[in-house]
Formats: structure tokens, C-alpha cells, sequence
């Protein structure tokens, strides 16, 4: 296991370079410039700007230069943020997006699973209908009519919550985004575990259980609750990244200061080292996140061996 | 801005000109009778997160905002936007090319070190050194002797016109007379800068615990898309006429998500109200509501290059049949001003110029407009492409004026919405037929304007030239009396317009809510600059 | 990336399912057939559906308004028999059931043509991974796994500032990344089938390996596929909602469900119909998709007899 472990970090990097350059590449094939602006600079000011951020070097020097300063763990200056380096802004940013992300990832498991349960052990019945269309919401709305809902209902009919900002790590601030995107998650979460509890439940060893004479509750606790999280821990890697790295519309919605948010202003603002440095954040936790489930995979399936 | 308008400058205000303003206090003025919170804390939304705290390099209404409080430069200008002393007390036109600042003694740094006139040399040589790489150098390196050149490289910055000649007096010389100078250097970027403090922590110098600044505010704290916290500078030489303790500026750039917050009580000041959510809110909240028209032209280019319109038969037909009254009354619905012309209200150095079809009925403009399409060979179904960046709001107006162009003129648009960065790009280029524009003014002179629609501009996005205009502009920039430049240059407007190389839509207003119980706040600010200096919380 | 990781959802219950299942020999449909039909919800979704794409199509056809006409005297109407605007107008007066049963062929032909590309580029992927084996194989899907990793909405953005918002690009754009679930399941199946004994004999007497994927090996993965198009169909329909959210969406006047929902919001709160009506068309096909792809799911579950 260790070894394959080393192996899935080593692909890391060609992983992390194949999309560097991708990244890299495109950014600068997108028209308009970081320093383009509603009032055109002249020429000389432009050439000034260029030549502080080494935007006149040939693309294959800036490339080279970029490539160098992040071996040296320097993810460079930002255009956008000018009095920020992108590790600056980063380091800021993500304590954010995890604690949001991670924080709803972990209720929504939670509650997906409890409703996943309940749905698969009354399948085609009025419940079962009925805790899917709960759990459903958030894959039936999307998270931009949601959030607005949230906020109008608690924030500003009922004034329990703020209607959004960011103090440090208040609590009060983190309820609405939170439950946003949990409603997200758990719809995916409460789906997939309704899908493989229903399996587990007809597979040959829980007839035999029940054949048995064992209870349902002790089946379903004892024996059937185990393989069915298999496929909900595999869901677990992709919803962490999309709710850590790009919650972009929860961010935008509850004005908070996340990865979402850089990744959105940074490309429209042809931020190319603020861009790139998420880029290279956003890969390499993926990559990790995926590891992660993937070993976790293996200590719950003993027919999974690496 | 090139060199060749700032020439044109010469002689704007005559007020200005004259040696020697009164140096009195003039700060957040209390009227009688308003009884003040004991909580002075303000939060106010400033559209989006600043690039810079520096005042060098600040280039956004936003970051100038924020530097605005933070620093103070030899001028500033008050809640009506009248330039008031700052760090210097007095000033004087010594000849034409040559002024004289004499600073107050008592400015401090928030360090409790004395503002002196070399603070004012390093910002200024700072300012304009190329490695800084302003945004800026060129707008205002222009009114400097040697400006351009030091922004260019060909000069050292140690050649720049200005110089301390003793701890409080300043000597600035600029390449030819500017006699709005004063009003020039109440731009932060022109402002003093703590050599100490720069020099210790290099890019850090903005960081909270860091930054040393002169302002009536100092940096409290920063999170990044989050807010930046200010608080009273007990240093500040005019700390007694401060009321506010601690303001708080917000980076919220959804409309919707601004108003949201100012319905829930986490911010006092909306940036700029959504599209069309105007009367909604003027009904909601009446007495919260602020709107006053400002310096800024909303206009839509014409490519003058194109096949299709480089025929002024064809522009004219198309500006002409835009009811501007609809578009004001019912598409933005924020009381903003139908504008033909390409100098708004309330711009001084030039009066507001109209075309005579303004005050027809519409039925005769579009009879007018269909014979001038036929008459340059236009056939109904045409295609023209209009190009917006996207919004909501844009978005609207290029809606409507499709609309317009189909019903009234059976011509067919393709609107094309686009990044912003991508628009500005096509526009500069010349990649477009037709295309989203606006301008809010740098400084309040007709010049600023007309920028827009002069030969080879950089600001010049139509691609049109009109000799004669050009000519009428040079000699009213020659002329010393200020109601011929006037007339001028009032005669340049009307004589370039007819041509027309764009299409005027509206004049800017700044619809937003500002909690009623924000004092201070002005109706007349025409460039909306509003210093936290001059704004104060009444009890409520 | 909300419905990117829905899709390795149910792609990871699938593989669990279907890698496993034996290939019937008799014929499964009928069987499915009956095991859908006994979820009520999935048929009464499957009916909704239909209702609702009918109107998409014919509904403009038979209305009196069109999808751009603005009508400066009619803006922000609510719902009224009057001019016959059922759904009212929207802030520029244009007839908003109109506009809600265009923007729904946009947003349903968005679903369908993104869902039927990413699943052929999944099903050639996959096949031809699972089939050849090996160092191919060990390298498609290293790939795959490269795209998981890229930030999607980061390329999407620049995608469609690069390349245009027209419809197909939009689609373009969605199917570049929602191939890979479809890859990896249809992977795994290829490895099971392979080994099948009907695949080696053809093997033995000379078909080629081309002919052996598609004749042999695709045909046996028409269970997974049917199940994973009816998942990815609402993913992609609200990706696309999102991408509108960001201002990617289709260009005005032409509109979707995403972008006349996106207008909603803002106003919700005083013409709430502008919202209510796109997101309501939006939110019931969602959830008939859903319970759709519940029921098949079901149905077609191997180990479910």
C-alpha cells in the first residue's frame, strides 16, 4: 500500500504540469490583457507594467520563469491583488473554503445517509417519494435560487443569520453557507446511498440473514450498512473538491472570501499567476482528496487490495 | 490622456488660479442642532475589492477611496467637491509654470513624525518611476515638468519638477500653465508617501501593523473579498473635526447581494443599486435613498471605420431613433438624464450641446431616420452587430436600443455579449461595429470629455477625426480668458457631434441607499468622492 | 462540478452493480420493463416529462408572442389572460411563458446533446481502455484522472471568453467535462464482458479487435448507458444553469431555463413570477429526471429480482 501511495503522489506531477500547461496556454490565448482596463494606459505606462510583472519576456521564458518559482514553492505576484503574492492570498483564502466546504461535507453525510437509509428500506412507497423530494432539493434548485432564498427568509424576514460576510471564523456567518451547500451534497449522498443500501438489501448474504430470522434494524446496523457506504465514500473525493475548491456561486452569493471567488475574479481579471496558483492548489488537493478515498476505499473493502 | 489635452488645460478655473486659498479648517461640519451617536462606526460597500492600498498605484474609484481616507495630499476636496487644504495650508501660482505649496506644520505621519515636503518629493518621484508602473503616470505625469519623461524612462526621477525648499515649503513646476493644479493634486496618487515605512518593508508597506499613513484614518485591518477596517487617526493634524472612529469598507460586487446586506443591517452604504430596482427601493426605504447625477457619460461607439458606418447618414439614423426619455424612464429607471451630446451637466470648462432632432416628435425622427438609411443605400433587414460586456445592465440597454433599431428602422442586430477584458480589447482594436461605452470623469473639465471623441486619443474608441474640432479645441486650450475657452470649446462639442462618431445615451447617476442616519453626505458631489472625514452618524 | 461528482456518484454504484452482474442470456428488458412500471413515481415523472417537452416544442409555435418582441407598455405584468400572457412578462415586457418554453429547448437540447456526446466520448473511451488493457489502457486512464483534477469551472470560463457562447459551444463546453464517469463505468464493464465466453470465441476465429468493441462489447453495455443518460441529463441541465449564474450562458434575446432564472432572482422578492415560473419548469423536470433515473436504476439493477 505504501507503494502505491508513493506512486499515485508521484503522478502528481506530470498531472500538475499536463494542467499547468493547459492552463497556462489558454490563459494566454484569452483576449484582453491583465492590465487592459475601461481607460486605455499609453503605451509607455503599459510597457512599465509589463516589464514589473515580466509580461515582456517571450511566452516560453515566462513559462520557464513561472515553472522555476514554483519548484521554489513561489506561486509569484498577483495582477489583480497587487499588494498580494498569490501565497498571500491563497494561504487566506483556503482556510475559508475548508472550513465551509469540509464543515457541510461532514453534515451532509450525515443527514444523506440517514435519508438514503430511510428511502432504500421503504423503497417505491409514499416515503421513500417523499424523502427523495427532500433530499432532492438541491439537485432540483439551483444553488443561486437557494442561497437568495436562505438569505431572505433568515436573514432578513426572521434576522437570525447575517445575510452574509465573513468575521474571522463567527459561526453565525458560516450557518447559511453551510446549509447551502449541504443541501447540495446531500441530494448526491442521500441518492447513492439509497441506490446501494437497495443493493446490499437483495444480495445473497442479507437473504441468508434473513432467512435467519435475524431483525431488519440488526441487519441493516450489523450487516448491510458497511458495503453500502462503499459507493458514498467513493462520492465523498469528487464533493469534497467541488465544495472545497469551487463554490463559487455559495461564495458569491454569501460574499465570502473563498477559493471560488479567486479562481472567478482571477480569470476574469487575467490574473495568470493568481489563476495558475489555484490551479496548481486545486490539482494537487484533488489529487489528494482522490488518494485519500481511494485508501480509505481499501481499509472498508477487504476485497480491495493495492 | 495625452500631453497635447493637458495642454489644452491651460486656464480652467479662474477661482483656482488666483494665489493664495485661505488655509481654515474645513471638515466634517456638524450643522447645529443634529444630536451624534455615541457609536461612530460607518460600513460602506465599495463595489469590489481594491487592487492597492498604495496610494502609487491605486487606480480603481474603489482603492481611491480607500486612499482617500487613508492619506491626505496637498489638496482635497470636501463633501460638495470643492478643493479645501489638506497638508498644505497655502498655495500660490508663482508665474505660470511655477507653484508654491507652504504646508501646515501640525500634519503628522501616524507615526508621529511631521509631514514634510520631501514626503511629498519621494511620492511624487515614486509615483512616476517606471518601476512602480502606474496605471496613472501618464494622467497626471502630464502636469509635471518632466512627468512623462520619468514615466517613460528618459528622465530620472530625481529630475522631476518638484522640489522641497525647505521642510514645509514645496515648489512644484509644471511643462506649461495649469491653472486647475490645485485641483490635480488632491489625487492620492500625487499624495506623500512614508519613505521610512516603504523602504523598511518594501511591498508589505500597505499591511495592517505596517502601513504609516497621514490621512484622517489609519489601516486597521485587511482580509482580502472580505473588508478592510479603519480606524481615527489620533495623529491626524484635523483629528478634531473627525467624527467616525471606525469605518468599514465592504467588497461586495452583487448588487443583489449589497442590498441584502443593507436590509439586514451589516452595511450602511450601497455601492450602486441593481438595474431597474430603483423605484422599488425608493419605496422601501425613502428616507435612505441617494441619488444625484454625476460626471459620466453612458454612450455606445460607433466603429467609424466600418463598411457599413462609416456613412454619417447611417450613425445619425441610428442615434436618432433612441427614445431616450423610454430608456431613462422605464428601462434603467434611476433617474438618469437623457444625454445627446458628449459633455454632460454640471461639467465646467464647456455647456452641454444637443442635436435639434432632440425635441422633435419621435414620429418625425424616424421619418427623418428612414429617408437618411435609404438615402445611404440601407436596406430594412441589414444586420449590424452590437457588441456589451456582460450585465445585467448593459444587457438591458442593449435590448432596448435592438429593439428600437428593429421597430423603428427594420434593421436587424445581433447582440454579442462578451467579457469585460474581451470587450475592451475588441474596442481598442477597432473589432467592432458597434459597442458598449462609458466615461466618468478623471477631473471635472470638458477636456476630459472631449478626449473621448478627438483625433487619435487613446481614450478615442470610434475611430473618428474632425480637423476643425481639433483646431477649435487648441485655440480654446490658447486662450487665457476663460469664457472664450469656453465657447470654444463648447463650439468643438457641438461641431464634432455632428459627425456623429458615438452615440450619447444618459448621464450617470449614483442611485444607492445610504442609511439615513449617515450625515454628511452630499447631493452635489459630482465626481462621487466621498471622504470619511466628512461624513458623521446622527443618533438614531 | 455539482453534477460532475453526481454523476461519479452513481457511476460508482453502477460499477459496484454492474461489474459483477452476469450478462443475461434471456431477454432482461422485459423484466426491467416491469420493475419500472411498479415505481409510480418514475411513471408519473416519465408522463410529466413528456408534457413538458411537448410544450417546449409546439407551445412557441401555437402562442402569439414571440421569444424577443419587448413591449415598453407591458413590463414586469403579472400573470394575465389578458394579451393572453399566461406567466406574465418579464422586466422588458416580453411574454415570459414564451420565453420559458424556448429557454426550455435550450436547456432540454442542452441536456440531451451534451448527455448523448459525453456518453458516446465515455463509451469509446472506456470500451477501447477496457479492451486493450495494458500500458493503453493504464494511460487513458491516468487522463481521466488528470480531468478530474483540472478546476473545471476555471477552463469553462475561459472556454466560452474564447471561443463564443453559441449554443454549441455551450454544449461543447459542458461535454468536455462530464465524459469521464462514463469512461471509467463503461471501463469496468468492458473488463467483465471481455473475459465473457461469447467475446473469446469471437476472438478465436479472427474479429477484429474495432468490430469485437463495437459489435460485441458496446451493445452488452446498453443497460448502464440508458441508466447513466437519464443522471447526467439533469446535471448537465443545471451545469448549464450555473454556467448562465456566472454570465456564460446562451446570448440574448435566445435565453434558457439558467438565464431567465439567474434574471429571476434578483427580483424575487417583487415580481416573484419571473422567477417562479423557470425555476418551477426547471426544478419538476429536475426531479422527474431524478426519479427517473431512481427508477431505472432500480430496474435494471441486476441483483434486484
Amino acid at each position: 500500500m505504501w507503494s502505491y501511495t508513493f506512486r499515485r503522489v508521484l503522478m502528481t506531477i506530470p498531472t500538475l504540469l499536463l494542467v499547468i500547461t493547459v492552463c497556462y496556454l489558454m490563459l494566454h490565448a484569452t483576449p484582453g490583457g491583465p492590465f487592459d482596463g475601461e481607460r486605455k494606459v499609453s503605451a509607455a505606462v503599459m510597457a512599465n507594467l509589463q516589464a514589473k510583472y515580466h509580461l515582456d519576456l517571450p511566452l516560453w521564458q515566462q513559462y520557464l520563469y513561472y515553472l522555476k518559482s514554483l519548484l521554489q514553492g513561489d506561486l509569484g505576484a498577483s495582477f489583480r491583488y497587487a499588494d498580494w503574492s498569490v501565497n498571500d492570498l491563497v494561504a487566506k483564502a483556503l482556510p475559508v473554503s475548508l472550513t465551509i466546504g469540509g464543515g457541510s461535507l461532514l453534515i451532509s453525510v450525515l443527514i444523506g445517509v440517514l435519508l438514503g437509509t430511510v428511502a432504500a428500506l421503504r423503497q417505491n412507497s409514499i416515503v421513500d417519494y417523499f424523502v427523495m423530494l427532500l433530499g432532492n432539493v438541491g439537485s432540483a434548485f439551483p444553488s443561486f435560487v437557494i442561497g437568495p432564498v436562505l438569505i431572505l427568509v433568515f436573514a432578513i424576514w426572521l434576522g437570525w443569520m447575517p445575510a452574509g460576510g465573513w468575521d474571522g471564523f463567527d459561526v453565525r456567518y458560516m450557518i447559511l453557507p453551510m446549509a447551502l451547500l449541504t443541501f447540495i451534497n446531500v441530494s448526491t449522498i442521500g441518492r447513492v446511498m439509497r441506490g446501494s443500501l437497495i443493493e446490499v438489501l437483495n444480495s445473497n448474504f442479507i437473504r441468508t440473514a434473513r432467512a435467519k430470522g435475524l431483525p431488519l434494524r440488526t441487519i441493516v446496523v450489523r450487516h448491510a450498512l458497511k458495503p453500502a457506504l462503499l459507493p458514498v465514500v467513493s462520492v465523498i473525493g469528487p464533493l469534497a473538491i467541488s465544495s472545497i475548491t469551487s463554490a463559487v456561486v455559495t461564495e458569491s452569493v454569501f460574499s465570502l472570501p473563498g477559493l471560488g471567488k479567486l479562481i472567478v475574479n482571477g480569470a476574469s481579471n487575467r490574473d495568470y499567476t493568481l489563476v495558475l496558483g489555484l490551479v496548481v492548489l486545486v490539482t494537487v488537493v484533488a489529487v489528494l482528496l482522490n488518494l485519500l478515498v481511494d485508501l480509505a476505499y481499501a481499509l472498508l473493502d477487504p476485497k480491495i487490495r493495492y | 490622456m495625452t500631453h497635447k489635452t493637458a495642454l489644452r488645460m491651460v486656464a480652467a478655473s479662474v477661482a483656482l488660479a488666483l494665489a493664495g486659498v485661505s488655509g481654515a479648517a474645513l471638515a466634517a461640519k456638524v450643522p447645529a442642532g443634529v444630536q451624534l451617536s455615541p457609536k461612530q462606526e460607518l460600513v460602506r460597500n465599495n463595489g469590489s475589492e481594491t487592487e492597492t492600498l498604495d496610494p502609487a498605484i491605486a487606480e480603481s474609484v474603489g482603492a481611491n477611496n480607500l486612499t482617500r481616507d487613508l492619506f491626505e495630499g496637498l489638496t482635497a476636496t470636501d463633501a460638495d467637491g470643492k478643493v479645501v487644504p489638506g497638508v498644505a495650508e497655502t498655495w500660490k501660482q508663482k508665474d505660470p509654470t511655477t507653484w508654491v505649496f507652504n504646508l501646515r506644520k501640525n500634519a503628522k505621519w501616524s507615526d508621529g513624525t511631521p509631514v514634510t515636503a520631501d514626503d511629498f518629493v519621494y511620492g511624487w518621484q515614486r509615483f512616476l518611476d517606471p518601476k512602480t508602473a502606474s496605471p496613472y503616470a501618464s494622467t497626471y505625469g502630464t502636469f509635471v515638468l518632466n512627468g512623462l519623461e520619468v514615466a517613460e524612462g528618459k528622465k530620472k526621477p530625481a529630475e522631476l519638477g518638484i522640489k522641497a525648499l525647505d521642510k514645509y515649503t514645496l515648489e512644484v513646476k509644471t511643462p506649461y500653465p495649469v491653472a486647475f493644479l490645485p485641483d490635480v493634486v488632491s489625487n492620492l496618487n500625487l499624495g506623500p508617501v512614508p519613505k521610512a515605512a516603504v523602504e523598511k518593508y518594501g511591498k508589505d508597506w500597505t499591511k495592517p501593523g505596517k502601513m504609516v499613513s497621514n490621512g484622517a484614518f489609519v489601516l486597521k485591518d485587511w482580509q482580502v473579498n472580505s473588508k478592510v477596517v479603519l480606524e481615527k487617526n489620533p495623529q491626524y493634524w484635523d483629528a478634531k473635526n473627525v467624527q467616525l472612529t471606525r469605518v468599514t469598507y465592504l467588497p461586495v460586487e452583487d448588487g443583489y447581494a449589497d442590498v441584502k446586506l443593507f436590509q439586514s443591517g451589516e452595511n450602511d452604504w450601497v455601492y450602486q443599486l441593481p438595474p431597474g430596482t430603483y423605484d422599488k427601493y425608493k419605496a422601501e426605504f425613502p428616507k435612505d435613498i441617494r441619488n444625484a447625477p454625476m460626471l459620466g457619460l453612458r454612450y455606445y461607439s460607433f466603429n467609424n471605420k466600418d463598411p457599413l458606418l462609416k456613412d454619417v447618414r447611417v450613425r445619425k439614423a441610428l442615434s436618432m431613433v433612441i427614445d431616450r426619455d423610454i430608456l431613462a424612464k422605464k428601462i434603467t429607471a434611476d433617474g438618469q438624464v437623457p444625454a445627446y451630446g458628449v459633455i454632460v451637466r454640471g461639467t465646467s470648462g464647456a455647456d452641454v450641446t444637443t442635436y435639434d432632432w432632440a425635441s422633435w416628435p419621435m414620429a418625425k425622427r424616424v421619418e427623418e431616420a428612414r429617408k437618411l438609411l435609404a438615402a445611404a443605400g440601407v436596406k430594412p433587414g441589414t444586420k449590424i452587430k452590437f457588441t456589451y460586456n456582460t450585465s445585467e445592465y448593459h444587457k438591458k440597454m442593449a435590448i432596448f436600443a435592438a429593439s428600437e433599431w428593429k421597430t423603428k428602422l427594420g434593421l436587424d442586430t445581433q447582440l454579442e455579449n462578451m467579457e469585460f477584458k474581451v470587450l475592451l480589447k475588441k474596442r481598442h482594436d477597432g473589432d467592432f461595429q458597434i459597442a458598449r461605452n462609458g466615461w466618468v470623469a478623471d477631473y471635472n473639465d470638458a477636456t476630459t470629455f472631449l478626449t473621448l471623441v478627438q483625433c487619435k486619443s487613446d481614450q478615442n474608441d470610434n475611430f473618428n477625426c474632425n480637423p476643425k474640432a481639433e483646431e477649435l479645441i487648441k485655440q480654446g486650450n490658447a486662450s487665457q480668458d476663460a469664457a472664450k475657452r469656453k465657447q470654444l470649446l463648447t463650439q468643438a462639442a457641438k461641431l464634432v457631434m455632428e459627425d456623429y462618431p458615438m452615440l450619447p445615451l444618459l448621464q450617470y447617476t449614483v442611485p444607492r441607499l445610504v442609511k439615513s442616519y449617515v450625515g454628511g453626505y452630499s447631493l452635489k458631489n459630482p465626481m462621487d468622492r466621498y471622504r470619511s472625514k466628512d461624513l458623521y452618524i446622527i443618533k438614531h | 462540478m455539482l453534477f460532475r461528482s453526481k454523476q461519479s456518484a452513481l457511476a460508482g454504484t453502477l460499477d459496484n452493480a454492474l461489474n459483477n452482474a452476469p450478462v443475461e442470456g434471456r431477454s432482461p428488458w422485459v423484466d426491467a420493463r416491469r420493475r419500472f412500471f411498479r415505481n409510480k413515481a418514475a411513471v408519473a415523472s416519465m408522463i410529466i416529462l413528456t408534457l413538458i417537452t411537448l410544450a417546449c416544442i409546439f407551445g412557441p409555435m401555437v402562442l402569439p408572442h414571440s421569444y424577443e418582441d419587448t413591449d415598453w407598455e407591458a413590463m414586469s405584468m403579472p400573470p394575465t389572460t389578458l394579451n393572453m400572457h399566461f406567466f406574465g412578462t418579464d422586466e422588458l415586457g416580453r411574454d415570459l411563458l414564451v420565453r420559458c418554453l424556448i429557454g426550455g429547448r435550450i436547456s432540454l437540447m442542452v441536456g440531451l446533446l451534451a448527455t448523448i456526446a459525453s456518453v458516446t466520448i465515455g463509451i469509446v473511451w472506456g470500451a477501447t481502455a477496457g479492451f486493450i488493457g495494458g500500458k493503453v489502457d493504464a494511460f487513458m486512464m491516468r487522463l481521466v484522472d488528470m480531468m478530474y483534477a483540472v478546476p473545471y469551472l476555471l477552463i469553462a470560463i475561459l472556454m466560452v471568453t474564447l471561443l463564443g457562447r453559441e449554443f454549441y459551444l455551450v454544449v461543447l463546453t459542458i461535454t468536455v467535462f462530464s465524459w469521464m464517469d462514463m469512461a471509467r463505468v463503461v471501463r469496468g464493464q468492458t473488463l467483465s464482458i471481455k473475459s465473457k465466453e461469447y467475446v473469446e470465441a469471437a476472438r478465436a476465429i479472427g474479429v477484429s479487435t474495432p468490430k469485437l468493441i463495437f459489435r460485441h462489447v458496446v451493445p452488452n453495455l446498453l443497460g448502464i448507458v440508458v441508466i447513466y443518460t437519464t443522471v447526467t441529463v439533469p446535471g448537465v441541465i443545471l451545469t448549464e444553469s450555473v454556467l448562465s449564474f456566472l454570465g456564460l450562458g446562451v446570448q440574448e434575446p435566445m435565453t434558457s431555463w439558467g438565464v431567465l432564472i439567474e434574471d429571476g432572482t434578483g427580483v424575487m422578492e417583487t415580481t416573484p413570477w419571473i422567477l417562479l415560473f423557470p425555476a418551477g419548469l426547471l426544478s419538476v423536470t429536475l426531479y422527474c429526471a431524478n426519479y427517473i433515473g431512481d427508477g431505472m436504476r432500480d430496474a435494471l439493477d441486476p441483483k434486484d429480482r
